[in-house]
């Protein structure tokens, strides 16, 4: 399947005047979205939205022409609007279940962005949201690779985001999640203590299968829940074998790496077994920690196509990888869910 | 493209903890639904619910279960997972292999949990045991590790509709070869952020609800589970067979977040499109289990999409007019019924019905018949637009 257009709207400045350069910094562990002024959306809409719709709407809507609609509407979030929905919880408790208004309660439901998408573009088609906490996103392009064997000549929007909110902040804070002490998404990688710094993000792609002017061809993606590293090992060493790729292949290991030391081990073996024929890129000192960020992987392993062109950074080993273009996409939440997806940059 | 049978049914709803005790209900015509008893609530005695009678530590001692951190959700999601797993005669070498799926749709997730998940959420005390347990994934994750589950899990919410798009979900990777078979199904629990947000949109019935009839004022909202094991044609070889899921599709209605089009266009598409898959004309259907919420609006504009379905609108009812509904589990215990009636080759009546919409005129099932049913249609129709239709044929 090939991506034709992306969007993204992140804690940095991706969405309309992209500049990879420059790191906004966390405060108090948090980045937090840089929010566009979302011209395409209407005033009276946009006040009702929580900020999961917003994000998720604002970066879907540039990618959806009115020349043609996309077929279906495939988006993955772990929890889609958590401010909402604890402020709907907030209400109940506070108000002793009076009399509520409805608005956080309708804006909260995870479907309400692909609900929001498909009502503003006037899109009938398919309209689905998966929320599978790490491996949603995972799960929208899964759907996406069976949807394009199903109907070879359509196109669709596919999404991966989160909202990080004061509320599952505590909650994941409190489990362990996030870091205790003030810490800085600029030395994330240094870091030895457990948690990572809390992000959000929305990543939008239009999909179909006609690689003519495509930006990149997603070969395949698979999935694994465990705990236990040899199993993780095995995984990773049938998904290349599955597609006749070696390590020689890979161009680039985008890394999810979080500057959580409980999940060093997973990134360190698969480092491992690419040696030094990869160059390894990570990112979430850019995104944050958050179920979907795979997606913005996805986004930033198309901004570029080439390596040199990419700010240091982001760089955390570089390789020689003149004539290679395979790029592989690895990242496990929590050490309990891990993913690949193998990504063919088709324009070198 | 591999066919897709279903081999096994679970379930557990108002009407009983069992594919059995549901069906002889089904069959009696009784009503599940009842004051609240369990769930905490304001509006225990206010409003009618379909409240699955069985509390959590009858079903926390019953599965043995250590983990303090389970919630409701997941409880009556394993008992209605174990049911089917149970009756298709799964191996657990079957079960943890890379080629079973495991898609499970889910809305409520811990959110039943008020008080917990406040606490967890606003305050930086020590955290409850509930704090991995309040996301909709956090249900299939559960079923996941305690069945030991290597292939392909997912978690769908598309309200009212994610049990109807479960199934599809785990329908086409089967199809598609990726798995051999698949767990699918729904859970929900009630919970006061569901109560007050359906109530907050004054959709709720003080009464029992009463789909399709003309004075029909809201919907019971109400808890339980329903999975079903699809399997590759291939693998069947001699199991019992329900039936085969011939159609199914997934559109939206795209009019507003909460309500639907008046001439229910979503509706109408999802039931047009699963017919053209199943390769179906529409007087093949022999029943229907329609969403059929009784609220004001789901009800005319389901009736009004179903007349420009079908010439003739076959026989229908409204399982929620016993059981309630139960959001992203309905689907899945619906399926289940939809399957018995086709099994048994019966239908089973629509409760609290007096007088049809005057605009459309459609009256349900009144009483359990036999019937004879090739083809059964289930519809799920949710907020944000979600619409999904369900064909099973006989095999």
């Amino acid at each position: 399947m090939y991506i034709h257009k992306t969007s993204c709207i992140s804690a940095q400045n991706t969405f309309s005047d992209i500049d990879l350069e420059t790191i906004n910094q966390s405060e108090n562990n948090v980045l937090k979205v840089r929010e566009p002024k979302y011209e395409g959306i209407p005033a009276g809409i946009l006040r009702r939205m929580g900020k999961a719709v917003r994000i998720g709407v604002g970066s879907a809507l540039p990618l959806i022409s009115s020349e043609r609609k996309p077929d279906g509407i495939v988006i993955g979030t772990a929890n889609g609007g958590m401010e909402d929905c604890i402020k709907f919880l907030n209400q109940i408790v506070q108000y002793e279940e009076g009399t509520l208004t409805p608005t956080n309660f309708v804006q909260s439901t995870p479907n309400a962005i692909a609900g929001q998408i498909g009502l503003i573009s006037a899109n009938h088609g398919y309209n689905i949201t998966h929320v599978h906490r790490g491996l949603a996103f995972e799960n929208a392009l899964l759907d996406v690779k069976m949807l394009l064997l199903e109907n070879p000549n359509a196109e669709y929007l596919l999404g991966g985001l989160d909202e990080i909110s004061d509320y599952n902040y505590n909650i994941e804070y409190l489990a362990g999640w996030y870091k205790k002490e003030a810490a800085s998404n600029i030395d994330l990688y240094s870091s030895q203590t457990i948690g990572s710094i809390a992000g959000e993000g929305s990543a939008m792609f239009i999909v179909n299968n006609n690689p003519s002017d495509a930006q990149a061809n997603i070969v395949d993606l698979t999935s694994l829940h465990s705990n236990n590293i040899e199993d993780v090992k095995t995984w990773f060493i049938a998904f290349l074998e599955k597609n006749n790729v070696t390590v020689e292949d890979i161009a680039v290991l985008i890394s999810g790496e979080n500057g959580d030391v409980r999940l060093h081990d997973y990134y360190a073996l698969i480092e491992n077994i690419l040696k030094s024929n990869s160059s390894i890129v990570h990112y979430k000192h850019f995104s944050g920690e958050y179920p979907t960020t795979t997606a913005f992987a996805l986004w930033l392993a198309i901004q570029t196509s080439n390596i040199d062109s990419l700010p240091t950074h982001f760089i955390k080993q570089k390789a020689n990888t003149t004539n290679k273009n395979l790029c592989l996409l690895y990242n496990t939440y929590k050490g309990s869910q891990h993913s690949l997806i193998l990504v063919n940059d088709i324009r070198k | 493209m591999h066919r897709v049978f279903v081999t096994g049914i679970g379930v557990i709803s108002a009407l009983g903890d069992n594919v059995a005790s549901n069906h002889r209900a089904l069959v009696s015509g009784d009503c599940g639904l009842s004051k609240a008893e369990l769930v905490k609530t304001k509006y225990a005695d206010l409003l009618h619910f379909g409240e699955v009678k069985v509390e959590n530590e009858t079903l926390i001692q019953r599965f043995s279960i250590n983990d303090k951190g389970i919630t409701r959700t997941s409880l009556l999601a394993l008992q209605a997972c174990n049911e089917a797993i149970s009756d298709a005669a799964l191996s657990q070498q079957q079960i943890a292999s890379f080629d079973t799926a495991l898609i499970v749709a889910n809305t409520v997730g811990g959110m039943c949990l008020t008080d917990e998940l406040f606490n967890d959420s606003n305050t930086k005390t020590e955290g409850s045991p509930f704090l991995a347990s309040y996301d909709n994934g956090s249900v299939t994750l559960f079923l996941q590790q305690r069945y030991g589950i290597k292939g392909v899990c997912n978690t769908i919410n598309t309200a009212c509709s994610s049990s109807a798009n479960a199934i599809m979900y785990g329908a086409r990777l089967i199809q598609h070869g990726i798995v051999k078979r698949a767990i699918v199904g729904g859970a929900d629990s009630l919970a006061k952020f569901t109560i007050n947000g359906f109530n907050s949109l004054g959709i709720l019935s003080s009464e029992f609800c009463r789909p399709f009839d003309e004075t029909r004022n809201g919907l019971n909202l109400a808890e339980g589970a329903g999975f079903l094991i699809l399997e590759a044609e291939s693998d069947v070889k001699n199991k019992k067979v329900y039936a085969e899921l011939t159609g199914y599709a997934n559109t939206n209605d795209a009019y507003h977040a909460s309500t639907l089009s008046p001439e229910g266009e979503g509706a109408y598409q999802a039931m047009t499109l699963a017919l053209a898959k199943a390769i179906l004309s529409p007087e093949k259907i022999g029943f229907i289990n329609t969403h059929g919420t009784g609220t004001e609006n789901n009800d005319l504009v389901e009736s009004v999409a179903l007349k420009r379905v079908f010439q003739t609108v076959p026989a229908f009812a409204s399982s929620k007019s016993k059981i309630g509904h139960s959001l992203g589990a309905s689907g899945g215990i619906e399926a289940v019924f939809s399957l018995l009636a086709m099994n048994h080759q019966e239908v089973y009546p629509s409760l609290h019905f007096e007088s049809a919409i005057p605009e459309t005129g459609l009256i349900p099932v009144l009483k359990t018949h036999s019937a004879n049913i090739s083809h059964v249609m289930c519809n799920s129709f949710g907020f944000g637009g979600n619409c999904s239709s369900l064909v099973f044929s006989k095999v």
